[in-house]
C-alpha cells in the first residue's frame, strides 16, 4: 500500500524522518507533479492510530518547511501500486497545478472563538425557537466582527464556519505576513466574555481541497 | 483550566481536524472509514476535558 504525505513544489530535499510505520519516506515525479509517499507492505489496519495521525502531521510540518508550496494529502486513502497512483494523480494533474499556486508561499492558521453564554435552552413554541436562534446568529456575526474580521484583513483567503455560540475559521497567509498575523492574533485573545484560541502556523491543509 | 492547557488541547483537536477532515484528496482506495474517524474523535474526547473544545467535537471532522 502507498501512502502518499502530500504533493510538493521546491522541495529541497525530503527530510530525514521516517514515515507512517516507520518507513522510509520517498519523492516520485507524477504527471508532472512531485509527490511525497511510503509504502507498507501490510494493509492498513482497521483503526487508526493516534501514531499514524501524528505521524503523517509530522512528515507534512516538515515538508511544509522545505518548500515553496504544498497540498497535504488528507489521511485515509492509499494506492495499491504506482499505476493506480499515477493514473489518479494524472487525472487530477491540472487541478492540482492550480492548487499548488493557490497556496504558494502560504501557511494557515485557526480560529475557535466561543462565548461563555449557556446554549439555548429547549425552546418548545415557534417564537422561543426563533428568538433562540436570532440570538445565536447575533453572537455569531459580533465574533465574525470582532475577530474574525481583523484577521481576515491579513489573509489571502479564508474559511468560516458557525457553529452554536462561537464560530470556527481558517486563514491563508502569506509567510511575510505571519508576524503580523500573530500580533493581531495574539490582541484579540484577550477579547471580553469569549474564549479565543488561535493555532499555527499549520500547512495549508484548509485549503488543499478543491480549488476556486 | 490553564490558557496553557486550552492552547494545548485546541492545537490537537485543530491537528486531527486538519490531518483527517481537510487536505487534498486523491482518488485511490478508500482505507479509512467515517466510523474510523469518529474512533478517533471518541478516542480524543479522553483527553481533551475542556468544555469549550468537547462542544465542537460533534461536528469535527464530519463538517469538512
Amino acid at each position: 500500500m502507498i501512502h502518499v504525505y502530500g504533493v510538493v513544489d521546491g522541495l529541497d530535499e525530503v527530510p530525514p524522518i521516517a514515515g507512517v510505520e516507520d518507513a522510509p519516506l520517498e519523492r516520485r515525479r507524477v504527471a508532472g507533479l512531485d509527490l511525497v509517499l511510503s509504502r507498507s507492505a501490510t494493509p492498513p489496519s482497521a483503526e487508526v492510530s493516534r501514531e499514524t495521525v501524528l505521524r503523517h502531521a509530522q512528515v507534512v510540518e516538515a515538508l511544509t518547511r522545505r518548500s515553496a508550496a504544498i497540498l497535504p494529502a488528507q489521511l485515509g486513502r492509499g494506492f495499491r501500486d504506482e499505476d493506480q497512483l499515477a493514473s489518479a494523480v494524472a487525472e487530477q494533474a491540472a487541478q492540482l497545478e492550480r492548487g499548488l499556486e493557490r497556496v504558494r508561499g502560504c501557511v494557515e492558521f485557526g480560529l475557535r472563538a466561543t462565548t461563555e453564554l449557556p446554549p439555548a435552552p429547549e425552546a418548545d413554541t415557534g417564537s422561543a425557537y426563533m428568538q433562540a436562534r436570532l440570538d445565536q446568529v447575533r453572537l455569531q456575526d459580533d465574533l465574525v466582527e470582532r475577530l474574525h474580521e481583523p484577521l481576515a484583513r491579513l489573509a489571502r483567503e479564508t474559511t468560516l464556519q458557525r457553529r452554536g455560540g462561537g464560530v470556527t475559521a481558517a486563514y491563508l497567509v502569506e509567510r511575510d505576513e505571519v508576524p503580523a498575523f500573530e500580533a493581531e492574533a495574539a490582541r484579540l485573545e484577550h477579547a471580553d466574555g469569549v474564549t479565543v484560541v488561535c493555532t499555527g502556523p499549520w500547512p495549508p491543509y484548509s485549503f488543499a481541497a478543491g480549488t476556486p | 483550566m490553564s490558557n496553557d492547557s486550552l492552547q494545548y488541547q485546541v492545537t490537537l483537536l485543530d491537528l486531527v481536524d486538519r490531518v483527517l477532515g481537510k487536505g487534498v484528496v486523491l482518488s485511490g482506495d478508500i482505507t479509512l472509514s467515517v466510523a474510523d474517524v469518529d474512533l478517533v474523535y471518541v478516542g480524543l474526547r479522553v483527553l481533551l476535558s475542556s468544555v469549550a473544545t468537547l462542544e465542537e467535537l460533534d461536528s469535527g471532522a464530519a463538517s469538512a
